[in-house]
């Protein structure tokens, strides 16, 4: 079996709250249940209320580390996408 | 298409409120509603309506602005004497740069409409209108400091079978903003598909506090045809 490896990538880093969630839930619903995006985010708030509300919203978080490699004050995030977000169609 | 940075930035919160997301406000964005009547309740409404990001608003009111008209949050002394279509658009466009807001012109084709009858007669000739388009249409009621949204889905008993007379008190403008916000909100939950069942369905607001109600079919009534099973062409 094919270890999990993020299928999209997200840089809020220049965003703020809400925004920097709302982006990742926009990304979350573009991929598969079950598959991974991979967030890059600033330490702080970020850090702390991306994971928070994924698992609040039915996600699960993966991995959640520093990546100085991408920039001073950097965080990585992976987030598995849950079964909690429907696909919506005209009524 | 994808909402693009400014309309994440914009409806940020509203994204994240239960049955939103990004499918949803591209369907809002996507949205054509003639907002008409006449009432009280109309500005209010067509405010909510830019705010929320409903894409292309019509404004249907071919009246001028008048001193004490209501609608005082969006118009202002200049537009005294300006057609309050033209007036209202301004204003909307003001609220939400995003939006196209313009007044009414025949021919426009709309996917729904909110109508906001200066009178239930003037109420219930709109909304014959849009069943006979087979129109999604809201229409909001203005009673004293309260009133009632009646929400049409495509097929569901029509508004002429859904109301009921009210106390029949003279409008307000805190009922117009009242029932106004609500219709608006109504009409945002039937385009997106988030309003819970049922759908087709009637908000009372009666002394600050709503009621639903599931509404019903009269006997008899023209809206049991072909369109109210979709099945009309």
């Amino acid at each position: 079996m094919n270890p999990l490896v993020p299928v999209a990538r997200l840089d809020v880093r220049a965003h703020a709250c809400p925004v920097t969630w709302v982006k990742a839930r926009i990304a979350l619903s573009r991929i598969g249940e079950g598959e991974v995006l991979e967030v890059l985010l600033r330490d702080g708030e970020p850090r702390e209320n991306v994971p928070r509300s994924a698992e609040e919203d039915g996600h699960r978080v993966m991995r959640l580390e520093p990546a100085p490699e991408e920039g001073e004050g950097t965080w990585r995030a992976w987030l598995v996408r849950g079964a909690s977000m429907e696909d919506r169609a005209w009524p | 298409m994808a909402l693009s940075d400014a309309e994440v930035g914009r409806y940020a919160r509203q994204l994240l409120l239960p049955g939103m997301g990004e499918a949803a406000q591209v369907i809002l964005r996507e949205a054509r509603v003639r907002v008409t009547g006449g009432g009280i309740a109309l500005a209010p409404a067509m405010y909510y309506l830019a705010a929320a990001g409903v894409g292309t608003l019509w404004i249907d009111d071919p009246d001028e602005v008048k001193p004490g008209a209501g609608a005082g949050f969006a118009l202002g002394p200049a537009d005294l004497g300006r057609p309050r279509g033209a007036a209202l658009a301004e204003f909307a466009r003001r609220a939400n740069g995003l939006v196209v807001a313009d007044p009414f012109r025949p021919g426009s084709r709309p996917t729904a409409l909110l109508i906001c009858g200066a009178s239930l007669d003037v109420s219930r000739a709109i909304a014959d209108e849009a069943r006979l388009l087979q129109l999604p249409h809201v229409v909001a009621d203005v009673d004293g400091q309260g009133g009632a949204a009646t929400s049409v889905p495509l097929g569901a008993p029509c508004y002429s079978c859904a109301t009921r007379p009210g106390l029949g008190a003279a409008p307000t403008a805190e009922g117009g903003a009242t029932v106004g916000a609500l219709a608006a909100l109504e009409l945002i939950l039937l385009l997106t598909g988030a309003s819970l069942e049922p759908r087709a369905r009637r908000i009372e607001v009666f002394r600050g506090t709503p009621l639903m109600r599931a509404t019903t079919r009269q006997p008899g009534c023209a809206c049991a045809g072909p369109a109210a099973a979709g099945l009309a062409p």
